[in-house]
């Protein structure tokens, strides 16, 4: 009986530990957020102004949109690179529409439209050719860059129509428009990974993709739509981007891969899969554009800006696991 | 080489506690115990994979830390695994030596050295396989004569050996033996740790015998006879062990007819009555796992029919079985049953959270319900259902993987190995549970390596060798003996 | 044998088709990146002019990617061009690659970005410094000597981004009542220059005149401007006068942009080629001209 007791105790202390560091897991990353928001305060005064702060927001919309669908793919354990070069076409594609007059609800439907089927494509090469997420994005970086290249004849596409370039530099009552659409991204991100039976099936097919299947889960239709998600949510970027520059630049997009793994990195998913939130992804995405924001204030020579970006990504990182 | 009050505690397991054992120099030894008793731990612990909790290993009497496998090796100390450690990209002479290659003057590998060493070793071993072609294309048992190869390169003073015939056929084992007598000879003692009981009299000289991490006790093995042997291994819970009651056999309900997968098993046929446990018994390699898996729809059939109720089905994938009312509880269920990152309510809803959700969202409250039953039901030892799966304990996982079925309202349930690596009281829940299902009209397919658990929990036995049912029992007329032979290949009338 | 002959006869197309494709002498091409419009631009009018003189121009594009570009002049070498004309993706990487050409005796010319070693019979490029300093000129004397200044800066650590840094710089000594209050890297890229700008607008309260270090920034800055409705206090120059720069100018949006001209520096690097093959001497150095596009002089 004794050391029954002792036993049961043991593991509700047990139980408890887990819920502190579920808690310090949760928020690890937001107290580095707020850290850096606070040295940053401290020294810039431009920094903690609500003009500055809608600005940041509408800096980062457009690496937390793709971040968003992102972290879809890497929840599965997948990843997509090909999602700074599908914006690009996409984008390419929406202005080529736009600058010879079609309308632009239907530009746009395009624009997302390719957009998805790039992802879906992708997400069929990966699961009925079993080919590696990184080989088969890697695939289609180079073939949307080209096709990119062969659409625009390597030159931006300008003589955009108001209407549209209003969802880049538009606001609603003074929120700028991208930001109102990365909020509904990360509604909808945040309700499907939560509510969904979509959302579910990706935690399962990403922490143990055979235990899924072995529980009926259609695996190959769950993941190829993941990375379709995926295509879409560069191509919401795309519209964003273009939007915002007033021109579909060719070049568009070249290295965002990079900065969108990274936001979802930083915001706790694991790039094994099964583990993360989307929420953790919009702070990461945050921190990397508060970063670039506050560097640009301060006025640092740009040789040390790169060092310096890195040196915070890996503390927040570092921090983060500390906590865990 | 001897090993006193060896500990080990793994989360939700005690593995080992307060174990003896001793090996001399020139000795074969046998380890038994069933799955699960602590046998593989043992040996982990000596070959320095796992770290002991508490109790003290001397080696020629002077107390040693073996600290990792490397550092195992270098004290001489060798082990052959039970699961293949080899790479099947490389050869067979670079597996030899992987690590280790013999080299020339300026660090380079001397090739034609290892290839002939590794051709010396193999020849002395009477192994016809050319060092020079890829493991990935050999067979299973000759990459196990490779592993074999492999460890006796190194000038061990002490050779474990774990299951090293599981995938031999006869006359192989009886190659190994020549084999072991030899390293008998020439001073080296030999851990040997098998299943196959009569091997135990075949070859070792004294037996060490573990119970659910207990020490049970070392025996001459002359002075054994195979019925006392066993008891030891089982104890005296055999009886109280097993809560199986006699049920009225029902409907037949699934029924097999001639079913084949290429070169994994042919000619599989059975019926299965409502409320009843048909156990499946067999060797590893007999193939009796993949028969649930191909009648689960996870492994594509070359052949045969399966009838449900009287009526032919075609089952293509596992959703297609879970419709028609079949469930998988696998034999791996970190591996294969569960997501380890998700909480036990995303687990046990998994099968059937498409049904919770046929709108937008999952319907939460319904979700909360059918958990909250289910976990009283069970009687999980859960915190909350949303407690990660990974802190459970082994035979809580498993309850969670059996809740699942309970959710899709199963009437087939396949079971394979349902009881491994679980606590001795889970295992009698386990077995409870099982009954009660039984009792609800659930028709049980029990695949199970474990003979006491064929033995107590089967109304009927299959037993399968290589692929093929190779005899049946009724439940009273089941014998471990009779069992054995049927598994090692000898065909009996069925009844 | 007659199964043979189809292979006989495509061996037969095979080894006289260099001989007709030899009856024009072979000029080689190779561009750092085809993703930028200021090369189409380049490669245009070298095709314009081989065209015009007579050659066969093959043109290769590197992807900024050193290696491929190593790989593709190694294949024509192989062919056995007459003249190779380089625009390197980077000044040190496109050393061996140079010094193996020298190896097959094939003469070399650097466009736009020159070699760091190796033998090169001609440089054609612009002078980025003098371009720098023709901003600089503009600025001042349109500030009257007097005001806050942005710098963007392009990919730290390219000779553009030195040379027009520094030429901007020089520049403005002549007005000691001009500051430069922000000097800030947006890495040649229009998406950057926008948020780069849009950050420094956030900073600086005070900003009178923008100079970027090519237009692609410069097109961002602008839309940063506007968007902080703060066009009326300051202006923007841009450098290279590509076609969306051009209009921006013309329609009042950047005040001027330094035209490299491309175009030219893809003939004159033809031309340059013809008079190699012809035996003629070349300058070691030829000067691309520059040209200020305001509203006024915009074409």
């Amino acid at each position: 009986m004794q050391s029954n007791r002792t036993a049961s105790e043991a593991a509700t202390r047990r139980v408890q530990v887990v819920g502190v560091r579920d808690v310090l897991r949760r928020f690890g990353i937001a107290i580095a957020f707020l850290l850096l928001v606070v040295v940053l305060s401290t020294l810039s005064e431009s920094f903690l102004t609500v003009s500055n702060i809608l600005n940041i927001a509408r800096q980062v919309s457009i690496n937390a949109v793709i971040a968003a669908g992102m972290t879809f793919v890497i929840l599965t354990g997948g990843i997509d690179l090909s999602v700074g070069s599908v914006l690009a076409y996409s984008g390419a594609i929406m202005a080529g529409l736009l600058s010879t007059g079609k309308p632009v609800v239907l530009s746009i439907i395009a624009g997302l439209a390719l957009g998805a089927i790039l992802g879906l494509v992708n997400g069929i090469v990966i699961t009925k050719g079993k080919v590696q997420p990184f080989i088969a994005t890697l695939g289609m970086l180079t073939i949307a860059r080209g096709a990119t290249l062969v659409y625009t004849d390597g030159r931006p596409i300008t003589g955009l129509p108001d209407a549209f370039v209003w969802l880049g530099a538009g606001e609603v009552l003074r929120v700028p428009v991208p930001v109102i659409i990365m909020t509904l991204v990360f509604t909808a991100s945040y309700l499907i990974l939560t509510q969904t039976v979509l959302g579910r099936y990706v935690y399962a097919i990403g922490g143990n993709e055979e235990a899924a299947r072995l529980s009926g889960v259609n695996v190959t239709f769950y993941k190829s739509l993941v990375y379709a998600i995926s295509g879409l949510t560069s191509a919401i970027s795309a519209v964003i981007l273009t939007a915002r520059l007033n021109s579909a630049q060719p070049t568009a997009g070249v290295a965002f891969e990079l900065d969108a793994i990274a936001a979802v990195v930083l915001g706790g998913t694991t790039l094994a899969g099964g583990e993360g939130s989307i929420g953790g992804t919009l702070l990461g995405a945050f921190i990397i554009g508060v970063i670039n924001n506050g560097l640009n204030l301060l006025n640092v020579n740009p040789f040390y800006q790169q060092v310096v970006k890195g040196l915070v990504i890996l503390l927040a990182v570092l921090l983060d696991r500390r906590l865990r | 080489m001897v090993m006193t009050g060896i500990g080990k505690q793994f989360p939700g397991v005690r593995a080992l506690q307060d174990v003896q054992f001793q090996v001399l120099a020139g000795e074969v030894h046998g380890l038994v115990g069933e799955n699960g008793a602590g046998k593989s731990t043992l040996m982990r612990i000596l070959g320095g994979i796992h770290q002991r909790d508490a109790g003290e290993i001397r080696l020629r009497g002077r107390p040693v830390e073996i600290r990792s496998p490397i550092h195992a090796r270098t004290l001489g100390i060798s082990i052959i695994h039970q699961e293949l450690n080899l790479v099947p990209a490389l050869s067979v002479a670079e597996n030899i030596f992987l690590g280790r290659a013999p080299r020339r003057s300026g660090g380079l590998v001397d090739w034609r050295e290892m290839y002939v060493r590794a051709g010396r070793l193999l020849a002395d071993l009477g192994v016809p396989i050319d060092p020079r072609r890829r493991v990935s294309q050999l067979t299973v048992a000759e990459q196990q004569l490779v592993e074999i190869a492999k460890t006796l390169s190194v000038d061990a003073e002490l050779v474990i050996m774990d299951e090293p015939t599981a995938a031999l056929t006869l006359e192989e084992t009886e190659r190994l033996f020549r084999f072991i007598r030899d390293l008998q000879g020439r001073g080296v003692g030999v851990v040997y740790i098998t299943h196959r009981l009569e091997e135990v009299f075949k070859i070792t000289d004294r037996v060490t015998v573990l119970r659910d991490g207990q020490y049970v006790g070392t025996y001459p093995t002359a002075e054994l006879t195979l019925d006392e042997l066993i008891r030891l291994m089982v104890g005296r819970r055999l009886v109280e062990k097993f809560p199986k009651e006699a049920m009225p056999p029902g409907l037949p309900i699934l029924e097999i007819r001639r079913l084949a997968v290429r070169g994994v098993f042919d000619d599989i046929s059975f019926a299965l009555r409502r409320g009843e446990i048909l156990g499946i018994a067999g060797l590893i390699g007999s193939g009796k796992t993949e028969v649930a898996y191909a009648i689960f729809g996870a492994m594509p059939l070359d052949a045969g029919e399966i009838t449900l109720d009287g009526r032919p089905v075609l089952i293509r994938s596992p959703a297609e079985a879970i419709a028609h009312g079949i469930g998988l509880v696998t034999e791996d269920r970190k591996r294969l049953g569960l997501v380890l990152q998700m909480s036990v309510r995303g687990n046990i809803t998994l099968p059937i959270v498409k049904q919770l959700g046929p709108g937008l969202f999952i319907r939460r409250g319904e979700e909360h319900a059918l958990v909250d039953r289910a976990i009283r039901e069970l009687d999980m030892a859960v915190a909350s259902p949303e407690q990660l799966i990974r802190t459970l304990s082994g035979g809580t996982q498993q309850k969670v993987v059996v809740a699942k079925w309970l959710q899709t309202r199963a009437r087939v349930l396949l079971m394979a190995e349902p009881t491994r690596g679980i606590d001795v009281g889970a295992k009698v829940e386990m077995y409870r549970l099982m009954v009660e299902l039984a009792r609800r009209g659930v028709g049980i397919v029990m695949i199970s390596s474990e003979m006491p658990e064929i033995l107590g929990m089967s109304d009927r036995i299959i037993v399968m060798h290589e692929g093929r049912i190779t005899a049946e029992f009724p439940r009273a007329e089941a014998t471990q003996e009779k069992i054995m032979a049927s598994a090692a290949g000898r065909v009996q009338s069925a009844v | 044998m007659r199964r043979v002959a189809p292979g006989l006869v495509a061996l037969v197309v095979l080894s006289v088709l260099p001989l007709y494709a030899g009856a024009l002498p072979t000029v080689g091409l190779s561009i750092s990146t085809l993703n930028n419009p200021f090369f189409v631009d380049l490669r245009d009018g070298g095709q314009a002019a081989a065209k015009r003189l007579n050659v066969n121009l093959v043109v290769l594009d590197a992807q900024n990617d050193s290696a491929r570009e190593a790989s593709q002049i190694e294949d024509l070498i192989q062919r056995k061009v007459a003249v190779i004309a380089i625009n390197p993706t980077d000044s040190d990487a496109i050393v061996p690659t140079i010094r193996k050409i020298n190896a097959a005796r094939i003469p070399v010319i650097t466009v736009d970005r020159g070699a760091n070693g190796g033998d090169v019979l001609a440089h054609i490029a612009s002078d980025n410094v003098a371009g720098g300093m023709m901003a600089a000129d503009y600025v001042g004397k349109r500030l009257n000597g007097k005001g806050n200044v942005v710098m963007l800066e392009g990919i730290a650590g390219t000779s553009a981004a030195r040379d027009r840094g520094k030429g901007f710089r020089e520049g403005l000594k002549k007005y000691p009542g001009i500051t430069l209050v922000a000097v800030q890297t947006a890495d040649f890229d229009r998406a950057k220059g926008l948020a780069v700008m849009e950050n420094i607008l956030q900073a600086q309260k005070k900003v009178d005149a923008v100079f970027a270090q090519n237009d692609e920034m410069a097109l961002g800055a602008v839309q940063a401007v506007d968007a902080a409705k703060r066009q009326k206090e300051m202006f923007v120059v841009g450098f290279d006068a590509i076609a969306d720069a051009v209009a921006a100018v013309k329609a009042g949006k950047m005040a001027a942009t330094i035209a490299q001209q491309p175009t030219v520096m893809g003939r004159l690097a033809v031309e340059a080629a013809v008079k190699v093959i012809n035996k003629q001497s070349v300058p070691k150095f030829t000067p691309v001209p520059l040209r200020l596009v305001t509203k006024e002089t915009a074409k």
